[in-house]
């Protein structure tokens, strides 16, 4: 399985198709006659905006330049927003407010336009039912309710919250889940079948068997024709799992199976569903390069485009159902790694499985650099993230959450959350910067150059993966493991080092060492013993059922039927827990790789 | 002086691994012996595994919560287990334990948190300090649960001190050797062995594992054949990890007398030795196989070519050889060769194709049977 090489050859095709479009453009001069026509038709069809400080522009910011070859690299290399191959933004005008004033200067339709916190904020904490009251307090005032999922330790492994040695991880850093009763209470009170309530839920290892809970809760509430209403994001990304983040529980082979399994059903019968979110972010955080980071989630990503074409999936179906999240720290690379990031996927989508657009596109959602925030002079960390959206942005990521500056040391406290959010509101609602006009910020020499760079070393680590026999053959020799700890091991001698500096930490540190005063929040005893109690009350009462629907499971394991489609019924009588031992019995357990 | 020996985890369902390796490189630099038991691990395998290793001090490093609990667990598992001297904990997580936190913890016995922004040298210079004076003696007989008076007995012979061994108990393990080039799978092929062992065999029989990482003299080694271990971690295994300290051959100086140790001791059914990743020239066995009733030589398919595998001594003396890794190109061609290989050497030489990365490989059974089955 390995189509990495084939990748490399296609973008090098496409640099080659574009330069000869360019000579074409500058030698035959009826192609360049045609060519400025049509730029100056797509220059007048721009709309523009008038600015608040009465300024008017154009709605997209096109170059200057009015030579044929220039006009059709721009074209080719960066693309207009929402066309092939994507580098400035995916969709035409993404961050861009509506017009509020006609050219006449009244203004017609502003009640049309109320903007809205952008808050998918990442919550989890406790029992279901603490979390569920952090969800509808982040979303009270929003018209769109995006609740974003946290697990705690115990469910991110599948482990029952019964099981030995855990009970101190109940609820701890991400909400508990034991059972499909778990599941309605922790979305208990919103409308999970509305097109105004979306839910992601950041999982990897039982990802199916989560999703299939989820499934299950919400058939209980809504009825059983809920499934094609169902809005959201699964991550069910095994292969960075265990590249970097060491939370998987079952077999490469059998992952990827269940996998498979999930986005077969899901492109299918639940047309509103992303069922995996391609990570480069964990990646990232282990302390990979930028480079590296992008080059794993977008080799990862062809990897199991691969995977599911050679089960017979049809590329069209599941392609427009992936979605990609990366981190965004302060390394210079992320003035262009998205960029870069769109423009691979593109043309490799294109050119080597044959994608049409929608499955072509690299939808993005981005987070802030964890790693970079610190607990020294921690508020420093605000202005971190902001410098990081900022970035975000002008890499017209689609989507973006902000983290809350005292995160290194808690689950976000509900002020810091709040900061985090409205950071994000500043940037693209408070400033000009992003509003008024696409590509403000956007195409800039720098930008380019770097960008080239960047393109120049991911295509370098495709290479050098292909050369191992492809992502999966590499994986198992630990190949991207041991790139992303030499980089962490260097990263961390360079802070010690002071060569990079961590303003707080290694320069202009505080004579006063201050411990802030953040708020701790942690899950007392009695709620844990509570979830432990709960979750035997679930296996009395469905014992009768449990080993019947087990063997089931067992069965379609064996016999090669879609396993997902039959963890929709097993969690109706099984818990998380008894779920993931069965599999492990018959499949075997994960060997961590170090 | 011998080396300081510390045992390294990070706690159940957490695979925050990041700190803990740069830490783990940091203290093998400075000479440090790390046992590294990997992520995900419980307070009950660390403890246990500290107890069979004989380590003077645990160090966890936690980053998903529940780190009260857990070092608390680990503290009170190894009250219980009344070692001497008492083994420290210290550990870290960054900013998710407070100083609150580690009053807490400081209180239920652990030595030393970490927090936030703690420089790798201070965290090194900790272990340097506290630990290089520790001293341990034999257990006075009775004074101390089997396992730690073994353990220690280990650790006296590793570190060069005369004692009496144990009487023996008239009990005689098998004792079966695993050696071959370093990335063929040994650890796995004995981890899914020991899984099948577990499962087969009545539930008070044990045994025994003795691996081995290169070390030069004087220096540190990071000994990590735990960490990718799943079914060893269980009370039926005695596993201990030995440094080479600078013998050349795939095993310890102490090899030899640890062994007789294990066999004395009376405790188990099987006793498995893993040799360090082996060149073509080591017979770390002996000619003669006196350290062991079976030798399997364990082969990767790619081990070079026809012409290597007339240099590779131990296809001269191995009992079974074990091609490794059969689902990866080329293993047909292995199979062959080394078949005529085997051929000329005129004696009884079993070779089996083994898949240990794969759940209930067959070529695994046949292996176990070879092993643990037949006389």
């Amino acid at each position: 399985m390995n189509s990495l090489g084939q990748i490399v050859s296609a973008v090098e095709g496409y640099r080659k198709f574009v330069s000869s479009q360019i000579r074409n453009a500058r030698d035959d001069s009826r192609i360049g006659e045609d060519i400025l026509k049509k730029w100056r038709e797509a220059r007048e069809r721009i709309g523009t905006t008038l600015t608040p400080t009465g300024l008017r522009l154009p709605r997209l910011a096109l170059p200057e330049f009015d030579e044929p070859g220039e006009i059709t690299r721009f074209l080719h290399e960066e693309g207009l927003p929402g066309e092939f191959p994507f580098v400035s933004a995916a969709y035409p005008e993404q961050y861009l407010e509506p017009v509020l004033t006609a050219d006449d200067g009244s203004q017609p339709n502003q009640s049309d336009f109320i903007p809205e916190e952008p808050t998918r904020l990442f919550a989890g904490l406790g029992l279901p039912e603490e979390t569920n009251e952090r969800f509808h307090y982040l979303s009270r005032n929003q018209r769109n309710k995006r609740l974003s999922t946290a697990f705690d330790g115990p469910t991110l492994y599948g482990v029952g919250s019964g099981a030995d040695g855990v009970f101190g991880k109940i609820g701890e850093g991400g909400v508990s889940i034991d059972t499909v009763e778990d599941m309605e209470r922790l979305y208990a009170g919103f409308d999970l079948d509305q097109p105004n309530v979306s839910v992601s839920m950041t999982i990897s290892g039982p990802a199916p068997i989560l999703l299939a809970m989820y499934i299950g809760a919400a058939k209980r509430r809504f009825g059983p024709e809920v499934m094609e209403q169902l809005r959201g994001t699964i991550q069910a990304d095994v292969l960075k799992e265990i590249q970097a983040q060491n939370e998987l529980i079952f077999p490469i082979e059998a992952s990827l199976r269940f996998l498979a399994d999930m986005v077969d059903f899901c492109s299918k019968k639940m047309p509103r569903w992303y069922p995996i979110s391609i990570s480069g972010y964990h990646i990232a955080e282990a302390g990979a390069t930028p480079v590296q980071q992008g080059a794993y989630a977008l080799s990862n990503g062809f990897a199991y485009v691969e995977y599911f074409r050679n089960r017979g999936m049809n590329v069209n179906v599941f392609g427009p159902r992936l979605s990609f999240f990366l981190d965004c720290g302060l390394d210079v690379e992320y003035v262009a790694l998205a960029r870069i990031c769109r423009k691979i996927w593109a043309i490799g989508m294109r050119d080597v499985f044959g994608a049409e657009r929608r499955a072509q596109l690299f939808k993005l959602h981005t987070q802030t650099s964890g790693r970079s925030l610190i607990a020294a002079d921690w508020r420093n960390n605000l202005t971190r993230t902001t410098a990081e959206l900022m970035l975000a942005c002008m890499n017209a990521t689609n989507s973006c959450h902000s983290n809350s500056a005292d995160e290194p040391f808690t689950t976000p406290s509900e002020e810091y959350a709040r900061y985090a959010a409205h950071a994000q509101s500043i940037v693209l609602e408070e400033s000009g910067l992003f509003k008024h006009m696409m590509n403000t910020l956007s195409g800039s020499p720098g930008m380019k150059i770097v960008g080239n760079a960047v393109e120049d070393a991911i295509l370098e680590e495709f290479r050098q993966i292909d050369r191992q026999g492809g992502v999966v053959a590499a994986v198992e020799r630990r190949y991207q493991r041991s790139q992303i700890q030499a980089s962490g091991h260097l990263l961390e001698r360079q802070i010690y080092g002071g060569i990079r500096p961590v303003i707080g930490l290694n320069r202009y540190s505080s004579p006063s060492d201050s411990w802030p005063e953040v708020h701790m929040i942690r899950t007392p005893r009695e709620k844990k013993q509570l979830q432990r109690e709960r979750l035997s009350d679930f296996e009395r009462r469905h014992a009768g059922e449990s080993e019947r629907c087990l063997d089931q499971l067992a069965e379609v394991v064996e016999n090669g039927g879609n396993v997902f489609e039959e963890l929709i019924n097993t969690i109706e009588h099984c818990s998380l827990g008894q779920i993931t031992e069965r599999l492990c019995d018959i499949i075997g357990k994960f060997r961590p790789m170090v | 002086m011998p080396p300081i020996r510390i045992l390294t985890a990070v706690p159940i369902c957490d695979g925050h691994d990041s700190a803990i390796n740069t830490i783990n490189i940091e203290l093998v630099r400075l000479g440090v012996e790390v046992i590294y038991l990997g992520y995900n691990r419980s307070a009950k395998d660390i403890v246990r595994a500290a107890i069979q290793e004989d380590v003077i001090a645990v160090g966890v490093s936690s980053y998903n919560g529940g780190h009260v609990e857990f070092f608390g667990e680990v503290v009170d598992r190894l009250e219980a287990a009344r070692l001497q001297p008492r083994v420290s904990v210290f550990g870290g997580g960054g900013g998710t334990i407070t100083h609150e936190d580690a009053e807490i913890m400081y209180k239920r016995g652990v030595n030393r948190i970490f927090f936030a922004g703690t420089p790798l040298e201070k965290i090194a210079g900790y272990v340097q300090s506290e630990f290089c004076k520790v001293s341990q003696a034999a257990y006075q007989a009775g004074s101390a649960a089997v396992d730690s008076t073994l353990a220690r007995e280990l650790t006296l012979i590793e570190n060069g001190i005369e004692q009496p061994l144990a009487e023996g108990a008239g009990k005689c393990p098998r004792v079966i050797g695993f050696t071959g080039p370093g990335g063929a799978g040994k650890t796995t092929l004995i981890d899914e062995l020991v899984l099948r062992f577990l499962r087969s065999q009545p539930a008070k029989k044990r045994l025994a594992i003795l691996s081995h990482d290169p070390s030069i003299v004087s220096s540190g080694a990071l000994l990590g054949d735990r960490a990718t271990m799943i079914y060893s971690q269980s009370d039926r295994v005695f596993m201990r990890s030995m440094a080479t300290r600078g013998t050349p051959g795939g095993l310890s100086s102490s090899t030899e007398r640890a062994l007789q140790s294990l066999i004395r001791s009376g405790l188990f059914e099987f006793i498995l030795v893993e040799t360090v990743g082996t060149g073509q020239e080591s017979v770390p066995f002996g000619i003669q196989k006196s350290l062991a009733d079976r030798v399997v030589l364990v082969l990767p398919p790619d081990y070079g070519g026809r012409l290597q595998l007339q240099k590779i001594a131990m296809l001269d003396v191995a009992d079974i050889i074990a091609v490794n890794k059969s689902d990866l190109q080329g293993v047909r061609t292995a199979f062959a060769e080394i078949e005529a290989r085997i051929r000329g050497n005129k004696k009884k030489q079993t070779l089996v194709l083994t898949q240990a990365n794969k759940h209930r490989d067959l070529g695994v059974d046949q292996l176990f049977h070879f092993l643990f089955v037949e006389s």
